[in-house]
């Protein structure tokens, strides 16, 4: 990366960076405003829904009593007053208390956060690397009908649903080997299969995008120049190949977030893990106004932050985004 | 207990009975007073999957039965009740009076209770509970549903105590036997609800160690405990160590783990898996749930079911014993009067409940209905159709749905969130409702009926019934108001002003290795003789 020692790089980075930041604000407002709204035109009142996820058929509809209730979760007033104070309070780190269960969301999301993020990294990490794995075998199998069918395998992993693949590898690696534990949130055992189940579509994504990639530097003029040169077909593969697709790849790990986000609900409730994607559904169904704008917004944040990393690594990966940027700082001085 | 007159028998004999509900199970060694002897040479540790997040651990507080489940093993109640027989025992108390309008109770506490944090039970914790639970409102709904009326607690010495109420309320003895009424110690009683959601001491055989929301709940025995109830089948410790409750959403999951040992015992054995674990490897445990079965719970201000004759022809259009075959377990019964069979104080009503299409078409055909071209009853160009309002049990409204339409009633059936449901019984913006009311007690049938009850759900404008709701609420006498809960269950079915359609069994499996595992009278369970006796 350039040298940070050096003021006007300095400031050119920030330059850079600067709006993209205030992109990453624009996204998380854009997202805690349009889900407040589409959670309030929901019919029905969230206080009783919440309310009786605990009460059951017990569950108190005496109105004073709900009344109360609804103030302390900061649920009365004008709909307008409560999306100012909520959005107010959401900078001092402030997401309200749950309704079903009483505990502040910023607890409940603390809790939750390290089990998800570690699942998701997990996976994330596991596709990446069979993806990795598969587009070099695709890249250098022969013949030709060979490298058909090993790129045909990925797909395979975004057409099974994580429903169905989840059970199976149950069924197989705990029930059947008794390798790994069915569930639980405890240690890296409890990881491993949930994670090879979130891999298999995520990997499949990398995939497609890679071996694209891949296959398109393949038939490049420089890897002609390269072999050309007689370099062994392992420097080529590494140095030439590999390197010039991995811009693409990085580019849709802020995708890749987004379907986490949603997939980790479906391993979550298959593997009884105790994560985002579960308090999420829990949320949802119980109504529970709270927990799911304070998910939202930390989704919403984790997805901004990512994506703009990735539009950091730009820089450190391709030198010629390196090379725009010192140029803008050319051009304004 | 199946017929009518054995049923009149047993009320002249035992009063407020529950009925035989527990079934005999082939292969079920588990049933209640089953002594279980543990194994010495095997851990005595278990693991149960339960099926959902308990949410919240204070059984004052929570009405979900998993949580129940939890929360039984951790606390003692005044009273017991014989599931089987409905005779209250001593517990926690040990003896007990009640003045003759039902407004004051009077208790003597065993002296040799202490908390698990060592803190004795004195009259003054027990004031303070009930003093608590009044105050916490809506966060105890069941609770104080129990104990309505409550004006405060008269301490006479550590171990007597008085518990008054502003009017006659029936249902508190019951409520005193269930966990929802646990002794909770100081300390826990003066944290706030959600901590106490978190965390609780009781006086119970077993102690918390953890829970962590959305993944399990650990308890182990407590030494030391000397208090079990006559109905336990021994005395002092509990038989196992620990408990390991892993929380496992997903129903072949929980039955796949027990298949292949990884759990010990699960909660809520799918009914249609129940065949797969019926032989000898196996114990179920089946019990109906106390209270209203699952009914349809009319409004008789909305549309045609202000009309008797068509309420009255709904309720003989509905073959009760096929819904339990397509929707129930085999260990069931179809419903046969308006209290479950496993309630105390039920009687199977006579008539009512019987499938009739024959009689409906009359009775419809009486009022002025005439059948349509497309099989639907009309009148005045008006069709017959009613909408439920419901939030679970889709199954067995679906199963109702297809034989109402052949005997030309149509059925809407209208799934909501529990939230949505609970919404339109407050606000009466409904039908009929599709639900059970889970209750230890004949009392909620008033609960649940009468115009001046504050979480009604039905819209009924009977005077005699009513007087009936009422008198049976102040009767002390058990005979006396045997007799006018069987008359309140007649006339109810009668008038169909409720409709049952379904008795939702808590149904549940072990491996054979571990017995001893029982229900108390509301139908959660007591993990206190429960053993591992095998590999």
């Amino acid at each position: 990366m350039a040298s940070v020692a050096n003021p006007s790089t300095f400031m050119s980075i920030v330059r850079f960076l600067l709006p993209k930041i205030g992109q990453c604000l624009f996204v998380v407002w854009a997202t805690y405003t349009v889900a407040f709204l589409l959670i309030h035109a929901l019919p029905g009142d969230p206080v009783l829904a919440a309310l009786s996820v605990k009460g059951g058929d017990a569950t108190s509809t005496d109105p004073a009593a709900l009344d109360a209730l609804r103030a302390r979760y900061g649920l009365d007033g004008p709909l307008l007053q409560q999306y100012v104070v909520h959005f107010l309070d959401l900078f001092r780190g402030d997401l309200g208390v749950s309704i079903a269960t009483g505990q502040p969301v910023v607890d409940m999301i603390a809790r939750t956060f390290p089990h998800t993020a570690a699942l998701a990294l997990f996976s994330l990490v596991l596709g990446f690397v069979g993806a990795l794995l598969f587009t070099v075998w695709a890249y250098i199998a022969r013949p030709a009908w060979m490298r058909n069918v090993v790129t045909q395998i990925p797909p395979l992993g975004i057409a099974i649903p994580a429903f169905l693949s989840g059970l199976v590898l149950i069924s197989v690696f705990s029930f059947g080997l008794g390798w790994f534990p069915a569930s639980g949130t405890n240690g890296f055992v409890s990881l491993v299969l949930p994670g090879i189940t979130l891999a298999l579509p995520t990997g499949a994504i990398f995939f497609q995008v890679f071996s694209a990639a891949v296959f398109d530097a393949g038939a490049s003029p420089f890897v002609f120049t390269a072999n050309a040169k007689g370099l062994a077909q392992r420097t080529v593969v590494v140095r030439h190949v590999l390197r010039n697709a991995l811009l693409p790849s990085i580019t849709i790990i802020g995708l890749q977030i987004g379907y986490l986000a949603g997939g980790t609900a479906v391993v979550e409730t298959v593997f009884s893990r105790d994560g985002i994607g579960r308090l999420t559904v829990d949320a949802v169904l119980a109504r529970d106004i709270n927990v799911v704008m304070g998910v939202v917004v930390v989704v919403s944040v984790v997805y901004a932050v990512t994506t703009l990393i990735v539009d950091a690594l730009y820089g450190v990966i391709d030198p010629r985004t390196r090379t725009r940027i010192t140029r803008t700082k050319a051009v304004s001085a | 207990m199946t017929s009518t007159r054995g049923s009149r028998m047993r009320r002249i004999a035992v009063p407020l009975t529950a009925a035989a509900a527990v079934v005999s199970l082939a292969g079920c060694a588990g049933g209640e007073n089953a002594a279980a002897t543990p194994d010495a040479d095997l851990a005595q540790d278990i693991v149960f999957a339960l099926k959902e997040d308990i949410v919240c651990v204070d059984p004052q507080q929570t009405s979900l039965t998993t949580a129940l489940i939890v929360g039984r093993q951790l606390t003692d109640s005044l009273l017991d009740q014989d599931p089987e027989t409905g005779e209250i025992v001593p517990w926690l108390a040990t003896e007990y009076e009640v003045n003759d309008d039902l407004t004051a109770y009077t208790f003597t506490l065993r002296d040799d209770v202490t908390f698990s944090d060592g803190t004795p039970l004195t009259s003054e914790v027990v004031a303070a509970n009930f003093d608590k639970i009044v105050e916490l409102g809506a966060s105890a709904s069941l609770a104080n549903g129990y104990i309505a009326g409550y004006t405060g607690t008269d301490i006479a010495s550590d171990t007597e105590f008085t518990v008054n109420f502003s009017a006659p309320n029936v249902a508190f003895l019951q409520g005193a036997t269930t966990m929802s009424l646990g002794i909770l110690s100081p300390d826990t009683v003066a944290l706030s609800a959600e901590e106490r959601c978190q965390s609780i001491v009781g006086t119970g055989p077993f102690v918390l160690d953890s829970y962590v929301a959305n993944d399990s709940v650990e308890i182990s025995a407590r030494e030391g405990y000397d208090w079990a109830s006559e109905l336990r089948g021994h005395e002092g410790d509990a038989y196992l160590d620990s408990v390991s409750f892993p929380i496992i959403v997903e129903n072949s999951v929980r039955t796949g783990g027990l298949e292949s040992g990884e759990y010990d015992v699960i909660q809520d054995l799918p009914y249609i898996d129940e065949a797969r674990f019926s032989g000898a490897d196996y114990n179920l445990y089946a019990k109906a749930n106390p209270g209203v079965p699952n009914s349809f719970v009319l409004n008789t201000t909305a549309g045609v079911l202000g009309d008797e004759a068509v309420r009255q022809a709904i309720s003989k259009s509905i073959d009760r014993e096929q819904i339990n075959i397509i929707a129930g377990s085999v260990n069931g019964d179809a419903p046969t009067s308006v209290l479950s069979s496993s309630t105390p104080g039920f009687t199977p009503v006579e008539k009512a409940l019987d499938y009739d299409p024959k009689g409906a078409a009359k009775l419809l055909e009486g009022a002025g209905w005439t059948l349509g071209s497309d099989g639907i009853y009309e009148k005045d160009g008006q069709k017959l159709t009613v909408t439920v309002t419901a939030f679970y049990a889709q199954d067995v409204l679906e199963a109702t749905q297809i034989q109402l339409a052949e005997n030309g009633i149509d059925l809407q059936i209208n799934m909501v969130s529990s939230g949505d449901f609970f919404g339109a019984a407050a606000s009466g913006d409904f039908e009929m409702l599709g639900a059970g009311l889970t209750r230890t007690d004949p009392d909620v049938l008033r609960v649940m009926l009468s115009p001046a009850s504050k979480s009604r759900w039905g819209i009924v404008d009977d005077a005699e019934l009513e007087e009936l709701l009422q008198a049976q609420a102040q009767t002390a006498d058990p005979e006396a108001r045997q007799e006018l809960v069987t008359e309140a269950q007649q006339l109810i079915a009668d008038r169909a002003y409720v409709i049952p359609t379904f008795e939702v069994l808590q149904l549940h499996a072990s491996r054979a290795g571990v017995e001893g595992i029982t229900f108390d009278s509301a139908a959660r369970l007591h993990l206190y003789d429960a053993a591992v006796i095998s590999e």
